[in-house]
């Protein structure tokens, strides 16, 4: 007979990751609209002040909280596979983190240099690249745990 | 390890967990300090487990490693 299997405290972890940057990009899709009406600007001008709505990823930080064992608070509740599992998944997140991060990077620069003909990049900039980039880390690490889950053990229940 | 050679490992534990009064897969990561996806994960031979993993499944049915893995390689 088969039944349920509870999820593991690493997939409730990329589970949250993934939740809580679904609703970041479902308020940046309605916010650019009310932005650029609420302001009277273009719908590409009200796109990046919308994107302080990706600070919502900030709780992210609240979830180790589900790595750890409530009765034994100091203990994290992984076995030696997920230790693997949560390992290979950084390995694609970090692959990630450096494409998107040297994409926009170059993107950035060859625009400045090439379109608006302006020789450094406003400071402003490096940290928006930065948590850009660890955001696309975590989601496709997130998804990557997921998937491992689901390649080795996924219905085999009874 | 590759897959390949974890395909090479095979295990009774799905047996064993039988023989030992229907043991539930819960039951079993319990008592070796793993969690349930390991042991379904360990059942499909898509993981092969540390030495001290190996050895805590050996004691959890009273057995030898040797009656829980076995190893087709060369």
């Amino acid at each position: 007979m088969k039944d349920s299997i509870p999820l593991a405290p690493l997939q409730r972890l990329a589970w949250f990751n993934l939740i809580v940057f679904a609703v970041a990009v479902a308020l940046y899709l309605m916010a650019v609209p009310f932005f650029a009406g609420h302001f009277h600007r273009t719908l590409a001008a009200a796109a990046q002040p919308a994107l302080g709505l990706f600070g919502l990823c900030g709780i992210w930080g609240f979830g180790s909280f589900f790595l750890y064992d409530r009765k034994r608070r100091a203990k994290v509740k992984l076995d030696e596979r997920e230790e693997l599992i949560n390992l290979q998944a950084a390995a694609v997140g970090l692959a990630a983190f450096w494409l998107v991060f040297v994409a926009l990077c170059m993107g950035v620069w060859a625009v400045l240099t090439y379109v608006r003909h302006q020789a450094t990049l406003p400071v402003g900039f490096l940290p928006f690249l930065v948590i850009a980039g660890l955001v696309v880390q975590t989601v496709f690490q997130s998804f990557a745990i997921l998937a491992e889950y689901k390649r080795s053990c996924g219905d085999d229940t009874h | 390890m590759t897959p390949t050679e974890s395909a090479q490992l095979k295990n009774r534990i799905r047996k064993l967990r039988f023989d030992h009064g229907e043991m539930t897969q819960q039951e079993l990561a319990d008592r070796v300090g793993a969690a349930r996806q390991t042991i379904i994960a360990l059942e499909a031979g898509k993981y092969a487990p540390s030495l001290l993993l190996a050895f805590r499944l050996a004691k959890a049915f009273g057995v030898t490693t040797e009656d829980v893995f076995q190893w087709d390689g060369d």
